[in-house]
């Protein structure tokens, strides 16, 4: 038995026809599952200069080598794509209940390609796929599509689909899971829009997942669980989630505001804490995705008020800084109201946010008036203001059409400098990270294959907060003096561990919170467990070595696509080029400069040319990329 | 000693690790459908409810058996089932006033609880939410 038997589906939309293919061990061996096998998959399929909405995208479902087994914190799922906001690679991990049902109903991997003629949804339960008309569905929200193929296939069916904001081709549509849970970045629901697929519904009952060697398997579990259970900061996120910190980030000076025009909000701002939901009564529930055992995951409602009757999962930190600090919000009703929206339209909450905060420094600076904006004062902290404009895009309505296509594009619509409060790279919305203040996230953010954000690198540890991110950086630097986020030093070195082990959590379906912000699960542990899930051999020299590998097949993606690193590897100019002086950092921005001295070293430990920052031959050759190389420009 | 579980719905986030860790320690595999615990899920509402036996001080499900295959474990006060007498007439799955014993349909008999000998694999993986809590009773 084997927790991953490589068992993956192809669906031609356009065809309505589907075949099993079985992936070869040795390409699990080598890629892992997940991300990685996803990533090969797009490598293969999509051909260069395809259109991100045409039939030769495809759309990708990957669950992780270990989801569907009792691994802590094993849940997750990537979906890829060729991203409708950057023309480049997409990735998006998710969390909820979708990956364990896939797997736990025979299904490693599931891929799109093709558009379907109508609207069309995939239904699927061990040993069984169809395609199901979804005219009925088209045009529902997440929670109305939801609510109906519950009621058709049973409350243990789990769906994952689109709202209008997919259907309607928003580049930052996202895909629900488990009503609440969003593959959100990049446009990947636009993908699913385009391809007229609505939805994906598995049944996972009467399926079952085995592995292939039960009593270590059962033993290294067992350690996994005490050593995440034991990390300082993981009752933490349990108790008060991922926005437990936003009034400490405000204290420290390193909470997104105004757009990045300030890394701190004046005045009483605390109701934004994700720790004060429980005694205001907003948190309702605290909720876990399949196999999570911390369960960070929150259940929100008001109660009273002009925004009574509001209910959803989250938000999230990014949702807050996104739709509340960035936008001048310091209420956290509106913020619930918007991220109530984003979730049932289908919306990504951090570019959401990201483009109404453009929209208000354009309204501040004199770009856009009362008029462009269908009447809306779009003032920096009109909470209601947010919300509408939330409901807008989502429909593609008024500004909300302009708004809709992302800031890059509406930016150049609008011009006038407006590029220079754009806070974006290659089309992607920067997340709600002070990169200013932190020089390892500002160079993962340069180097996401995807765009500006957290979620390929994940490099908390910088800031030494807890001992085990002091440990971490001291295992990976040689010394734990390097645990400070204001220094171009070591930051290469920083990332690139992350970016190894990011890429083996998401190609095991492993949370990153498990690796990389509670340092729970390490290289060793995750081999082990990969080991005596599938029965492949497999060390923690070679298992990061396989992270290194999918990086850098990401990277390869997009240089076949026409990425040059020499202007493209880089940050919003707002970040390299104003300081964020609220900041308590003596050097508060990345000056071209000091990114460039970043890259170079980055490049130069990854085996990259360290002007051009492509891949040498001899790294490609080293890594069993040696396929690449002939479609590498 | 003897023991029980205790749960908390409104504590349950769920994440359904008991019913994989339930299942695993039980089946030797990983399935929704060959567990002793069980999540009701309402996912628009976070409602969670889980569903497993509570080693009810009187126990419907032996009263109800009509052939004599329940009874109750002296040393672990876990009802066991002998699977040989067993009919799989699901009587004691219609008498359990807590829905707490599933039924497997592949095998046709019932499927409960047993305590896991006083160690329950599906209370080690609920530390943090702590909805489902097991309690040693008498001694």
């Amino acid at each position: 038995m084997t927790s991953y038997p490589g068992r993956w589906l192809v669906v031609d939309l356009s065809r309505g026809s589907w075949e099993w293919i079985t992936v070869p061990r040795e390409e699990i061996a080598l890629f892992l599952g997940g991300r990685g096998l996803g990533a090969l998959e797009l490598w293969r399929r999509v051909p260069k200069g395809a259109d991100p909405f045409g039939d030769e995208n495809v759309l990708i479902f990957a669950p992780g080598t270990l989801t569907g087994t009792d691994a802590p914190c094993s849940g997750r799922t990537t979906v890829l794509a060729k991203g409708p906001a950057t023309g480049y690679y997409l990735k998006v991990s998710v969390g909820g209940h979708l990956g364990i049902s896939l797997k736990l109903a025979g299904v490693d991997g599931l891929v799109f390609l093709g558009r379907a003629p109508r609207p069309q949804y995939l239904f699927l339960a061990p040993g069984v796929a169809r395609l199901e008309d979804a005219g009925d569905l088209w045009g529902r929200t997440v929670r109305e599509c939801t609510r109906v193929l519950k009621d058709r296939h049973g409350a243990e069916a789990e769906v994952a689909c689109i709202g209008p904001a997919g259907e309607k081709l928003v580049r930052f549509a996202s895909i629900m899971t488990s009503v609440y849970n969003a593959a959100a970045r990049g446009g990947i629901g636009a993908v699913m829009g385009a391809k007229n697929l609505k939805a994906v519904v598995v049944d996972p009952r009467g399926g079952r997942l085995g592995v292939a060697d039960p009593p270590t398997f059962r033993k290294l579990v067992r350690k996994a669980r005490e050593a995440l259970y034991n990390d300082s900061l993981a009752y933490d996120l349990h108790r008060f989630g991922t926005a437990r910190d936003v009034d400490l980030l405000n204290e420290l000076k390193l909470l997104p505001a105004y757009n990045f025009q300030r890394s701190h909000l004046p005045g009483e701002m605390r109701e934004l804490s994700g720790r004060s939901w429980p005694e205001l009564g907003y948190l309702k529930r605290i909720v876990g995705c399949g196999g999570c055992i911390y369960c960070c995951h929150r259940f929100t409602r008001v109660d009273e008020g002009p925004y009574a009757g509001v209910y959803s999962g989250g938000p999230e930190y990014e949702t807050v800084a996104a739709l509340g600090s960035g936008c001048g919000v310091t209420e956290i009703e509106p913020v619930l109201a918007a991220n109530e929206l984003c979730n049932d339209l289908g919306l990504d909450t951090i570019s959401t946010g990201i483009v109404i905060q453009w929209a208000m420094e354009c309204y501040q600076r004199g770009l856009l008036s009362r008029e462009d904006c269908d009447g809306l004062e779009l003032a920096f902290g009109n909470g209601d203001a947010v919300v509408e404009l939330v409901r807008k895009i989502g429909h593609r309505e008024g500004i909300g059409d302009l708004l809709a296509e992302g800031i890059a594009r509406a930016a150049e619509k609008v011009g006038r400098g407006s590029e220079r409060w754009a806070m974006q790279v290659r089309g992607l919305e920067h997340s709600g990270v002070e990169t200013r203040g932190a020089y390892s996230y500002a160079l993962a953010f340069a180097v996401n294959p995807r765009g500006p954000d957290h979620l390929h690198t994940e490099c908390l540890a910088e800031f030494g907060g807890t001992k085990e991110a002091v440990e971490v950086v001291e295992k990976i630097t040689g010394d734990r003096r390097y645990a400070v986020p204001d220094t171009v030093e070591k930051r290469a070195e920083i990332v690139r561990w992350h970016e190894d082990i990011y890429a083996v959590s998401d190609a095991l379906g492993l949370c990153a919170f498990s690796t990389t912000a509670a340092y729970g699960i390490d290289e060793e542990l995750a081999a082990g467990l990969f080991r005596a899930a599938t029965g492949i051999t497999m060390g923690p020299e070679e298992i990061m070595r396989a992270g290194r590998r999918i990086v850098t097949l990401e990277r390869c993606f997009n240089l076949r696509e026409g990425l040059d690193p020499r202007e493209e590897d880089r940050l919003p100019w707002r970040i390299m080029h104003e300081r964020q002086n609220d900041l308590l950092s003596s050097d508060p921005v990345i000056t071209p400069e000091k990114l460039r001295t970043m890259l170079r070293e980055y490049y130069r430990l990854h085996g990259w040319d360290e002007r051009s920052g492509v891949p040498l031959p001899e790294t490609l050759d080293m890594l069993g990329l040696s396929f690449v190389k002939e479609e590498l420009p | 000693m003897p023991g029980r579980l205790l749960v908390e719905e409104e504590r349950c986030t769920g994440c359904t690790s008991c019913v994989l860790a339930c299942s695993f320690a039980k089946e030797g595999f990983f399935s929704f459908s060959r567990s002793r615990i069980r999540i009701l899920r309402d996912q628009e509402f976070a409602d969670f409810r889980p569903r497993v036996c509570v080693q009810c001080a009187e126990a419907h499900c032996i009263s109800a058996c009509p052939v004599g295959a329940l009874s109750r474990d002296g040393a672990t006060g876990a009802i066991v089932l002998d699977e040989r007498a067993c009919i799989g007439c699901r009587k004691c799955v219609e008498a359990c006033p807590y829905g707490g014993v599933a039924f497997d349909e592949e095998r046709e008999k019932p499927l409960i609880c047993d305590l896991c000998g006083g160690e329950p694999a599906c209370v080690e993986v609920c530390r943090f939410p702590e909805a489902i809590r097991y309690q040693e009773v008498g001694g």
